[in-house]
This record gives structure tokens, C-alpha cells and sequence, in this order.
């Protein structure tokens, strides 16, 4: 069903391009190489945006040098792909050429706050500028910087990269770490550069029933256009939320996801019944020799939730609990090595064509302060090409909101956004809605 | 066992002291001459005895008006001489620009943006092989305006890489010498492709208020050899200014030069030019004279632009499309060489010492008239210079000139260096060079440094400086941080 819409002109443009080069040259001969994770997530972007108040050392030509300051740390960041010839497996890796990252200068007619109550998704999107590889990638900068300029001197910082190099967790501490380097303080989560992390134990045991699945699905044929809403929910909204739950040691990631859950499914198909959904974990920290935040790299766990959607929210949320909670390492091990055995193959889908949800909420995204004491108005993160059924991010919300705060940011099929974004039983609890569809 | 009979090296051993010997007979002859008169002369008078000289005295009949008109014809040739003696020029200190690291260009970015701007792949295939084979290091810089795809060149970007610049050096030269803006009398800027209204020269009147009455001067278009005509300007007006100090500003604006066709030709620049700029501060005042770094004791410059050839070598004209572009001739080496050849002519006499002097001439005279298939006299430049400054216009050039005057890889080495750090700065090259000794703490009290320059025209010109005092190290300069890593070895070719 197609629906007519009046499209509103963009208020951002972008105007120049160039890129930053790290302040120390890279020792020739460097490289980086990806650990089976890496492979697996190539089809997808990674897409960070921060918004910032006006601020005397946050200027476009400020940031810019402190970029070239903390680049020095990231020696992959400035590389770019080549295939390794080396030890004959042909796969992709990072030379350390020093080449830089690309950066993007762009302004938006209108002051930030406006943008925040008035932006749609487009808008959002056009905030991360996003280029795909190429014809060349040794000419193709994974990553890609946007500093966003508005009416009243605010400003707008977008991290976009490929999840090949890294996951959402990795660009949040790397915008951390720049900040930090801005501000001439110490960088708390240093980079950590360990491709072995995720080497095969000395007895693999490569089983994972669920990404063997996906790998099988084959791509759609006409896969349909896709649009986001983004709901930012309060703590009094997402403790009203757990209250009508009536459980107890349930967190705010249980109660959202299986809210958002079972909506969205009642949107697609009138009679519910048992449903997979795919959930998405950051597991730096549940390794027993765990990553330090500072992990460069993807570290993102994916495994299926099974649950009966027509018994109810409460059980859908205590599934999701029992489910999160019961990870276990030996799992993680599994589909790590599952992955590493066909990583010479083509990488699959990751997010889609099922309902997939990341929980990202225990991962602190509002501390890149850049001027001391000004952290974020807000931040938002988006993932490239996600197809199929969808895609919910849940993160932490704006600290003036509260702990219990949430955003989360829904990727659907056009139509079913334009039903979500109404829904009566999400609406219920107040959140506020940014960067709907341009509808 | 019987001593061998000893190889040629022996024979060499001995001609080495024989021109040794030869050197220092030539060289101190006046001294070997005048110690043994002087002696006899001491010898005769103590000989003689007071008295006697006392009597030799009255036998000469002196009066007062004899005594008086002697002192006075003696007073008066002294006077004469020390009032047409040139004043002398001193070099009190000079400052170099040091561009910020955020502004430099790795071969991976340059090649990257190449490929994205320009349309042809055979061009940009062309200028891989030049930066491969060029002598630069990862650490050049670019202005700002050069980093965006494709590159920004208006004149307010122009006009903002030569505010950076300029006075970045003039602020640090303030620094170093205590200088007081309003005391400079004679302000003479040079920078060959950007020449705004009102001139540069104006806009550092304007920013340092200078006097209303300073004599300023723009020179543009005068190429990479500019810096030392600059200088000899200076030199010039400071002779006719007594009592006065002279700030010169050598630079080129890179801003508005890039050149954005495909002729092969024209796309060295691109590649090379880099960003700097160096304030210089003259003066011919006495008290100066303890402070001063280096005094100047020549300049010679040659122009070759009277050979059709010459004048066309380095030649900026527009290509089929439109693009502007300074184009370099396949001859450039030869006219460079044949310009060095003529320089040297003029210079040889000016500061070889007499030994050379002799044997180049008496080498010249066999060729014309005894054997004309004797071997040309090379002069040895390394006896009247302890340091070279060459351009660092390119590989090429330094190589050529190490051949030419048969220098070593110690001598060439700072030349070397800069282009490897800073590439190819134009006329602020020689001063980056002359800073890259001094922070090695190579420049000792009575060094002689020879500077030579290469520019369009085609010009040579030659500036000769002698030192006045050891510079001491850690020397506060763009060398600072990174001179503790020099020298580097830098490869033939940079696989890119």
C-alpha cells in the first residue's frame, strides 16, 4: 500500500568534505586483522549522532584537532581494507596506511532544539553522512565524521562507520575517548587492540542452531523500504511501565523490548502464537577473562528468544528476562566458533529479516563531554541496512530524563512505522516521539 | 719476510700531505712572510738600543707643522677608507614556521584525494611515481583549504594560510629577539604566486602597526630563489640607512596553486610544494653586532632569463583546458647546472682561498694553452664553506648539486632533511635547512654557510654567511620536536 506523502526539503546541507589525518604518522607495516565477529557483521553501518549546546571550545575547527589528536590512538581507524595476502586466506583486514578519516562539514537551518521537536527521520539519518564502498575500498575511508553546525551555535557530531570495524559499544567509547583527548584529561578506555580475542578455543565446539538458520534464509527479492521512530521514554514512563508488569527483578530492557515485541507483532499478523525474536548483547563483559570496554572491535552476541506472544506481556518480558540473564559463556564460544568456521564465506544478514532488538542500555553513552560538564543533549544510533521484519535499539536515555530513562529507536517496514508510532498501548506511557517519518 | 712493496695507497697518502703542504703555503703566505720581517725588524731594533733610535728620530728634522699635516694626511686616508667600507650586515636571529601536525598530508591521504579529484587515471598513476620517488616524509604539511575534496581555493582561504604563516614567524622571531614592532625601518616580503591588493607587506603594516614611515616592499613572481634576493635588497637599503634593522619574510602561499588539470608537466608542483614560511631580522647597527647571529658576507646573484631556454623552464601558463599550472621543462637539470656553473664563476674568487684559486687558474691556463684535453679544475668548495645550504627543490636538484661540487652526504644532509620533514617549502627552504643545523649543534663561531637558490627566470643566486657565535642547542625552532629522530634514511623509492 503505497502512501502519498509531502515531502518537507531537508534543513541540513551538507558542504564540504576533506579528511583528518592522526597527529603522529602510523609505523609503516602496521595492520589490523578482524576476528570472525568482524566478518560476520560486513553488511552493516554503524551510525552514532551526538548533539551538543553551544559551547566556546566546542567549535567545528577545535574538534576537528582534537580528532587528528585521538586518531593517533586508533591506528586501524585510519587504515583501510585490503585483502590479506599473507597466510594465503584471501579474507579482509585493515592496512595501517595512515590514511586518515573522512570527515564532512554540514549546517542545519534551524537551532537544536527545533531540530530535536521537529526533525524527521530523514533529517536523522542525513546527520551520519554515509558513503558505501566503492569500486576501490584502498580508497574508501571506513569511517566518516560529521560536525553539524545549527542556527544557534549548537552543534551536531556524527560517527558513522562500517560494523565491520566495530560495534555500536566501540564508536561510544571511541567518541568518549575523543572527548576526553578535546578536554585534555586522561582517556579512561584506552583502545585495546586484540584480534585473538575471539580465536577458537583449543577444543571448538562450533554449533549455533539460530545464525545457521539465518544464514539459510535467502534474501528477499523485493526487500520493502524502511523508516524509523524513535520513542524517548522517562523514568516515570518506564516505571509505570514495570509497575503494570506486576514482577518483580524485572529491568527496563525486559519491560520495552517485550512491549515493543508484542505490538509490533500484533501488527503484522492478527493472531499471535509463539514467535522468535532476536536479541543482540554486547558480551565484552561476560567473557570470564573479560574485554575491557575499550575491546576495538565487534563483541556483539546474537541468539534467538522463543516465547508464546498470546500469553500475555508479562510472561513475553519474564522470558526475555530468563533469557538475557541465562547467557552462558559456553554459548557465546559456540556461535564465535560456528562463525570462524565459514568465514570464508559470504557474510549473511545479521539484522533481518527477522525481528531483531539490541539491548544496549547498559552501555554508558552520554559521557562524551567535550567542554567539562556539558555532556550530550541527546544521542541517538542507528544501523545501516537493516531489512526484513525490523530492528529496535534500546539504549539509555538523556540523564535529565532519569536512571531508568530509555530511547528506543524502531526500524520497520514504512507501513507498520506509520501504525507503530500511534500505537495505543506504547502511547499509554508518554513517550516522546522524535524523528518520525515524513509522513 | 720482505716488506711489500706498498700499493697506490701510499702514493696517494703522499700526495694528500704534498697538497696539504701546498694548501697552508698558499693560504698563510702573507703570514709566512710578514713573521720572519717582523722578527727581523724586532731583532734590529733591540739591536740598536734607545739611544740610538732616539738620535735616528732627532736626525729627521721634525717639526710640529710635519708632525701635524702627517697625522692629519693619516687621519684622513683612515677615515676615507672606514667611511667606504660597505657596513657591515648582521643577521640578529630569524624565525621558521612550524605548521601544526593536523595539517599534514601522509602519501596515503594525497593519493587517496588524487584519485578522487582527478578524472584521468594515467595522471594519477603518474603522481604515485612522483611521491614515490620524491624524498618526502609523512609529515609535510598543506594548508587547510588543500585537505577538503576537491580543494578550496578562494582568496579568503588564500589570505588565511598567508595570516598563519607569516605571522606565526614574525611572532616568534618577536620572541626570540625582544623586537619591537615600531622599530623595524625596512620590511621586505616575497612570496612568487599570491600577490592580494593590498600587498602582503600591507597586511603585516597593518597587523603589527608599523611606522608610517617604513620602507616596505612586495616582491612577487621573483620564483624560489626570491628569499635571497629579498636579502640582497635588504642589504642594499641597509646601506644607505644608517643605523637601521630590516625584517624579511620569505614564503609561498600554496592556496591558490593547485593545479587541477592532467599535463605531466604541470603536476610536479602538486606533489612537492608544501607550506612555510621564515621572518628574517637584519640590521647594520653596532650594538647588533654582539647579539647577531651570522653576518653577511656576499651575495651573487645570476639570471639566465637572457637564454630563450632558461626563461621558459619554469613556465606558468594555462593548459588546453583552461587549468592554470606552472610547468617544468625536461631540462631543468641542465639549465640548473649550467646556472650553478655561472654562480660558482662569479662566487669562486669572492670566497675560495688562494690555493684553489691558483690551481683552477693554473689548470685553466694549461687547458688553453698547453693541453686542451686536460681535466677542468673542480674548485673544492668544502674549504671555504663548513656548511651547505641547497634548496630542496626536489631529489633531483640536491643530487645534482652533490655531484656538481663533489660534496658529501654530511653536507647535503641537512637539504636532505628538510625535504623529508617539511618537502618542498620554496624560498624558506634555505632557512629551514640553516635550522637543521643549528639544532644538531653543528654551527660553531667562524663556520662560513653557503646558500644557494634555485628559482624561475632561471636565477641562481648564492648568499655566503658567517657565523658569530656558537648557536648552543636545544635551539627552540621548527626542528624541536622531531631532530632528536634526524637523520633518516630515506629510501629511493616509498612503495605506495
Amino acid at each position: 500500500m503505497t502512501v502519498s506523502v509531502e515531502t518537507r526539503r531537508s534543513r541540513v546541507t551538507v558542504y564540504a568534505k576533506s579528511t583528518a589525518p592522526s597527529l603522529t604518522p602510523v609505523k609503516p607495516g602496521k595492520t589490523h586483522e578482524f576476528t570472525a565477529l568482524d566478518h560476520s557483521m560486513s553488511r552493516h553501518s554503524v551510525h552514532l549522532v551526538c548533539y551538543y549546546r553551544q559551547a566556546p571550545t566546542v567549535t567545528m575547527t577545535a574538534l576537528k584537532e582534537s580528532l587528528c589528536d585521538v586518531l593517533s590512538y586508533y591506528p586501524a581507524m585510519t587504515g583501510r581494507l585490503v585483502k590479506n595476502e599473507g597466510d594465503g586466506c584471501g579474507e579482509w583486514m585493515v592496512k595501517c596506511n595512515d590514511a586518515g578519516v573522512r570527515m564532512v562539514d554540514a549546517r542545519a537551518d534551524t537551532t537544536l532544539d527545533e531540530f530535536l521537536a521537529t526533525a524527521t527521520d530523514e533529517e536523522e539519518r542525513q546527520l551520519a553522512y554515509w558513503e558505501d564502498v566503492g569500486s576501490d575500498p584502498y580508497l574508501w575511508s571506513p569511517y566518516c565524521i560529521q560536525f553539524t553546525d545549527f542556527k544557534d551555535g549548537s552543534m551536531a557530531v556524527g560517527i558513522s562507520c562500517t560494523h565491520f570495524h566495530a560495534d555500536p559499544t566501540c564508536v561510544a567509547v571511541f567518541s568518549r575517548a575523543w572527548s576526553e583527548t578535546h578536554r585534555r584529561a586522561l582517556v579512561t578506555c584506552p583502545p585495546f587492540f586484540h584480534p585473538w580475542a575471539f580465536y577458537p578455543r583449543k577444543n571448538p565446539v562450533p554449533s549455533s542452531p539460530h545464525l545457521s538458520e539465518k544464514s539459510t534464509i535467502p534474501p528477499p527479492l523485493h526487500p520493502p523500504a524502511m523508516s524509523s521512530v524513535t520513542f524517548a521514554f522517562s523514568a516515570s514512563s518506564v516505571r509505570q511501565c514495570l509497575a503494570d508488569l506486576q514482577l518483580s527483578n524485572l529491568s527496563p530492557f525486559d519491560a520495552l523490548a517485550s512491549l515493543l515485541w508484542l505490538q509490533i507483532s500484533s501488527y503484522k499478523s492478527a493472531s499471535l502464537g509463539t514467535a522468535q525474536l532476536t536479541l543482540a548483547v554486547d558480551c565484552r563483559r561476560r567473557m570470564s577473562a573479560p574485554l575491557p570496554l575499550g575491546f576495538y572491535g565487534n563483541a556483539l552476541h546474537f541468539f534467538g528468544v522463543k516465547a508464546d506472544l498470546s500469553s500475555g506481556w508479562s510472561h513475553i518480558a519474564s522470558e526475555l528476562n530468563r533469557h538475557v540473564s541465562g547467557i552462558k559463556e559456553d554459548d557465546v564460544w559456540s556461535s564465535v566458533e560456528w562463525l570462524h568456521e565459514r568465514s570464508k564465506e559470504k557474510a549473511f544478514q545479521m539484522y533481518g529479516p527477522e525481528l531483531t532488538c539490541i539491548a544496549w542500555d547498559n552501555v554508558p553513552v552520554y559521557n562524551a563531554e567535550f567542554s567539562p560538564g556539558a555532556i550530550p543533549v541527546y544521542v541517538g544510533c542507528r544501523i545501516g541496512n537493516v531489512q526484513g521484519e525490523g530492528l529496535v535499539v534500546i539504549m539509555a536515555g538523556a540523564p535529565g530524563e532519569g536512571e531508568e530513562a530509555r530511547t528506543v529507536i524502531v526500524t520497520l517496514p514504512t507501513d507498520l512505522t506509520a501504525q507503530i508510532y500511534r500505537d495505543e498501548a506504547i502511547l499509554k506511557y508518554g513517550p516522546k516521539i522524535m524523528f518520525s517519518p515524513n509522513i | 719476510m720482505p716488506a711489500q712493496p706498498l700499493p697506490d695507497f701510499s702514493t696517494s697518502v703522499r700526495l694528500k700531505y704534498v697538497k696539504l703542504g701546498y694548501q697552508y703555503l698558499v693560504n698563510h703566505f702573507l703570514t709566512l712572510l710578514l713573521i720572519p720581517m717582523i722578527a727581523t725588524c724586532v731583532l734590529e731594533l733591540v739591536r740598536r738600543g734607545p739611544e740610538e733610535l732616539i738620535s735616528v728620530y732627532n736626525s729627521l728634522d721634525l717639526d710640529v707643522i710635519h708632525i701635524l699635516c702627517s697625522s692629519f694626511v693619516i687621519i684622513f686616508v683612515l677615515t676615507v677608507y672606514y667611511m667606504s667600507r660597505p657596513r657591515p650586515v648582521y643577521l640578529v636571529d630569524y624565525a621558521c614556521f612550524k605548521p601544526a601536525p593536523s595539517c599534514r598530508v601522509p602519501f596515503a591521504t594525497f593519493m587517496e584525494h588524487t584519485s578522487m579529484i582527478c578524472e584521468d587515471p594515467k595522471s594519477v598513476q603518474f603522481q604515485t611515481r612522483i611521491l614515490e620517488r620524491s624524498g618526502l616524509g609523512e609529515e609535510t604539511c598543506l594548508p587547510p583549504a588543500n585537505h577538503y575534496i576537491p580543494p578550496n581555493p578562494t582568496m579568503e582561504a588564500a589570505r588565511a594560510e598567508a595570516q598563519l604563516v607569516i605571522f606565526s614567524a614574525i611572532d616568534d622571531l618577536i620572541k626570540k629577539t625582544g623586537l619591537q614592532p615600531k622599530h623595524i625601518d625596512i620590511l621586505v616580503v616575497n612570496c612568487s604566486l599570491f600577490s592580494p591588493t593590498p600587498s602582503l607587506s600591507a597586511m603585516i603594516v597593518n597587523k603589527y602597526k608599523l611606522r608610517s614611515n617604513i620602507k616596505s616592499f612586495n616582491l612577487s613572481g621573483m620564483g624560489c630563489s626570491a628569499g635571497l634576493l629579498s636579502i640582497d635588497l635588504a642589504r642594499d637599503l641597509l646601506q644607505v640607512l644608517p643605523g637601521s634593522n630590516a625584517l624579511v619574510i620569505s614564503t609561498e602561499i600554496i592556496t591558490p596553486n593547485f593545479y587541477k588539470g592532467n599535463r605531466r608537466d604541470m603536476l610536479l608542483p602538486n606533489c612537492l610544494f608544501r607550506m612555510g614560511a621564515a621572518a628574517i631580522l637584519l640590521s647594520n647597527r653596532r650594538r647588533d653586532a654582539t647579539r647577531a647571529k651570522y653576518r653577511l658576507l656576499h651575495v651573487v646573484r645570476t639570471h639566465k632569463g637572457a637564454d630563450d631556454r632558461a626563461y621558459r623552464c619554469v613556465y606558468q601558463e594555462e593548459d588546453s583546458d583552461g587549468h592554470c599550472g606552472i610547468s617544468l621543462s625536461k631540462d631543468l637539470m641542465a639549465i640548473a647546472g649550467d646556472a650553478l656553473k655561472s654562480n660558482i664563476t662569479t662566487i669562486g674568487p669572492l670566497v675560495l682561498p688562494m690555493s684553489e684559486q691558483l690551481l683552477f687558474f693554473f689548470t685553466l691556463v694549461g687547458r688553453k694553452l698547453i693541453n686542451p684535453t686536460l681535466r677542468p679544475y673542480i674548485p673544492d668548495f668544502k674549504q671555504a664553506f663548513e656548511h651547505f645550504c641547497i634548496h630542496a627543490g626536489g631529489r633531483a636538484v640536491i643530487d645534482e648539486l652533490q655531484k656538481s661540487l663533489q660534496l658529501s652526504a654530511e653536507h647535503v644532509e641537512a637539504s636532505r632533511m628538510t625535504l623529508h620533514r617539511f618537502g618542498n617549502t620554496s624560498s624558506s627552504s634555505l632557512w629551514y635547512e640553516l635550522n637543521y643545523i643549528e639544532s644538531k649543534g653543528r654551527m660553531k663561531r667562524g663556520d662560513r654557510v653557503w646558500q644557494i637558490g634555485f628559482g624561475s627566470g632561471f636565477k641562481c643566486n648564492s648568499a655566503v654567511w658567517k657565523c658569530l657565535r656558537t648557536v648552543k642547542t636545544p635551539v627552540d625552532g621548527p626542528w624541536a620536536e622531531c631532530i632528536h629522530r634526524y637523520p633518516v634514511d630515506i629510501p629511493e623509492i616509498v612503495k605506495l
